[in-house]
């Protein structure tokens, strides 16, 4: 067990994730089309996002795993710092999105 | 009433889904005490790390059942229609999909839980770690605060 690629795996898995769970609020909002075919796909979008969420980080991380040759020693702590900038950006985004598209301003 | 209609019933899923949450937040906070304390081990270190993943799983799902089945149909309409809509519009929407940034993040402190104290100055990660449990805690409590907006919003129009 490469305990350093683990983490590096985790956590660009997780900054991807942090970015797809951005893009798709954001698209399906502005997209009829495609909030309504997450809504078929489980029967709510939401469930849906989370399906997608879930296996998409999990996918990454095992892909990251197993097909990179680097440990990521090196990398971790600004892959860790990347993560954390990513989860504030995501809430910041996000928040501001919606508050926006309440107050009809876009 | 059998124990799967009580299972399902809104008060429980709601105690459950709030009280799971509850433990995932604690668990970070704990873990945060455990990376600034030199002396705790590893072994406590991840044991905590997964009680927190798992209680934060748990809430998803249970959250999540009562969201899609109950939440839509009997709630989002009192908001919506009620003194502020806002409640749903920006705080409800905020929070269910900022809850999803909640599992990769605690996954991957959980993953850096797998290293021994040496590791962790190796790596010069003894620092950060403290940022991402407390981002996990901090992730958790910001979801609960809106959840109390929304809650709120519901009880009072």
């Amino acid at each position: 067990m490469n305990k350093p690629r683990i983490i590096f795996s985790s956590a660009l898995a997780a900054i991807i994730t942090n970015a797809f769970i951005v893009i798709i609020t954001v698209w399906a909002e502005l997209s009829a089309p495609l909030k309504d075919w997450l809504k078929n796909f489980s029967g709510h979008h939401w469930t849906s996002k989370s399906i997608f969420s879930f296996l998409l980080f999990m996918i990454i991380a095992a892909l990251l795993y197993f097909l990179s040759s680097q440990s990521g020693e090196n990398r971790l702590k600004r892959i860790l710092i990347f993560l954390l900038i990513s989860i504030v950006l995501g809430v910041i985004i996000i928040t501001a999105f919606y508050t926006g598209h309440h107050f009809q301003l876009f | 009433m059998d124990i799967i209609a009580f299972l399902q019933s809104k008060p429980v899923l709601i105690g459950f889904h709030l009280g799971f949450a509850i433990i995932g937040i604690d668990a970070f906070l704990w873990l945060f005490g455990k990376f600034k304390n030199p002396g705790d081990s590893r072994r406590s270190r991840i044991i905590t790390a997964a009680i927190g993943v798992a209680a934060f799983i748990a809430s998803w799902f249970i959250g999540g059942y009562y969201y899609v089945v109950y939440y839509g149909a009997l709630v989002k309409p009192i908001i919506k229609s009620g003194f502020a809509p806002w409640a749903h519009n920006i705080a409800m929407e905020t929070k269910e999909h900022i809850f999803l940034f909640i599992f990769p993040l605690a996954m991957t402190v959980l993953a850096v839980t797998l290293l021994d104290k040496k590791e962790l100055e190796q790596f010069k990660l003894r620092r950060l770690v403290l940022w991402l449990s407390g981002a996990v805690a901090g992730l958790g409590l910001l979801i609960g605060a809106l959840g109390f907006i929304i809650s709120a919003a519901a009880r009072w129009g």
